[in-house]
Order: structure tokens, then sequence, then C-alpha cells
């Protein structure tokens, strides 16, 4: 079982995300409704993995994924979003997030990218 | 408007509402329109920028849209709530996230802004681009797309 948090700012994308997390055995330790409230999240509940969605207003998904993974090298954030453009996927996974999940997914889709993530060193 | 600019939204529509709300989608005829007026109580309003920007608007009607929600929830709902609210929004960013993934195959690599969502009926909402109309029937009612996009002039390069 992993701490996630999840960052979307549609509240019915982090009710469907909190659902399959939780029916897949992990805990959902926050919710940020945008990228500067995720990267606030992250550093005070140091969650084992992050949920990003990219559209997000105030600050985008790719920037709070910068922000994130310099606070922490180490850290393992997933990209969850709509956008699913090659130029997109390649920022994000050259700037450090372990997978890219485009919406609309399936719930195992979502489970097998965060369990691929969580095995990861 | 370059009609080739639609075609990414139906096909983009017809796919993700298939997946997330079920049932068949027919697109019906496309049309022209020349000044935005809401003509439908919910509307969504994505932003395009990029080489390609304007707007893309997503119109239903309440009972449509509540429909919609509790087909992507999973559950009847009765109200059009504020969960029911960001279901329906959720659902004109995934159309529009992936029709600019297919934008991209041709060339045109744009960002979208997060969903708004205007309601009540004739609204204006000002596009610089004239517009095209493409109904999508679905099984829980019609859902307009309308798309205002228009290319921008790439800058000389001498
Ligand atoms: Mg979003």
């Amino acid at each position: 079982m992993a701490k996630i948090l999840i960052a979307d700012d549609a509240m019915f994308m982090r009710a469907s995300i909190k659902k399959i997390l939780t029916e897949g055995g992990h805990e959902v330790v926050g919710e940020a409704e945008d990228g500067q409230d995720a990267v606030e999240k992250y550093a005070v509940l140091a969650p084992d993995l992050v949920m990003l969605d990219i559209t997000m207003p105030r600050m985008d998904g790719l920037a709070a994924l910068a922000a994130i993974v310099n606070a922490n090298a180490s850290a393992k954030v997933i990209m969850c979003s709509a956008l699913g453009q090659e130029q997109k996927v390649k920022e994000a996974i050259g700037t450090g997030a372990r997978d890219y999940v485009v919406k609309p997914f399936t719930p195992q889709k979502l489970l097998d990218a965060v369990n691929r993530a969580l095995a990861m060193p | 408007m370059n009609v080739a600019f639609i075609n990414p939204f139906i096909t983009a529509g017809v796919e993700v509402i298939k997946q997330i709300v079920g049932g068949e989608v027919e697109q019906g005829q496309l049309s022209i329109r020349t000044a935005i007026f809401t003509t439908q109580q919910v509307s969504i309003v994505v932003g395009v920028s990029g080489p390609v920007q304007g707007q893309v608007i997503y119109g239903l009607s309440q009972v449509t849209a509540t429909k919609i929600a509790s087909a992507m929830m999973g559950i009847q709902q009765v109200e059009f709530d504020e969960m029911a609210i960001s279901a329906v929004s959720e659902l004109g960013n995934m159309i529009s996230g992936n029709a600019v993934m297919l934008l991209s195959e041709s060339g045109f690599v744009c960002d979208i802004t997060p969903p708004t969502m205007v309601r009540g009926m004739n609204v204006e909402i000002a596009t610089q681009a004239p517009s095209l109309l493409v109904p999508l029937y679905t099984k829980c009612g019609k859902v307009d797309i309308t798309v205002a996009l228009s290319a921008v002039p790439s800058p000389v390069t001498a």
C-alpha cells in the first residue's frame, strides 16, 4: 500500500482516481487542485507517489513536476492528462515523470502504471 | 475557418464520449455560425493556444449534462450539482486534449486552457474566428461542438 497525492483541477477526476486507487489497495493522503497546491502538499505530505494532471489553473502540471523533482530527485510522479501529444509526453519524461497516462483511461491502466512506478527504484 | 481544424474535435468527441459515457455516438450536419450565442443551457469553453488558436465550446441542455454526468460517475445523478458540473467540464477537457493530440499529428502543436462553464441561454461568447458547429447525438442527448479556431501566421524567417 502506497501513500498517494492526487493533483487535478477537476473534482470529478480527483474522486474517480481516488476510488480506483483506494480499491487498488492504496491510500490517498491528499488532493491538490492546481500545480502550486501540488508542490506545497508534496512538501508537507511526502507521499510515495503523485498522480499529476497537466491542464490546471495557476501552475500547470509540467511546472509542478519540475518543482517536485527539483525538491526531491527521486520523487515518483505519474502524469495523468487529456493531452497526449508526443511533445508533452517527451517533456514530462525528460523532466522526470515515471509514466504518462492519457485520459480517458481504464482503472486497470491507471493501477498498472501506479504499480510499475512503485516497483521502480 | 479551416474545416480541417474541426475534424479532430469530431473524432475525439465521438471516441471520448463512447469510452466514458457509453452507447453509440452519431455525428450530425456541419453548419457555419456567424456569432456565438449560447443556445444551450450549459456551455463548456476551452481555449486553444499555439499555431492554431481560438475557442472550442461544448453546448448541451441541463438534462443532457446531468445524464452525461450520471454515466461518467456511474450513479444516478438527479441534480446538476458541483460534482456533475466538474464531470461535464472534464469531458470538455478530455475531448479537447485528445483533439489537440490529433492536431499535433498534422504539425499543429497546441495547448489548451482549463475548461470554464457558462450557464444560461443567449449569453454572448466572443470568438476571434468564424466558427463551425457540429452536433453529436449521444445516448444522453445532443452535444453541440462549436469550433472557432484559426491558424496563426508563422513569422517570416528570411
Ligand atoms: Mg485538468
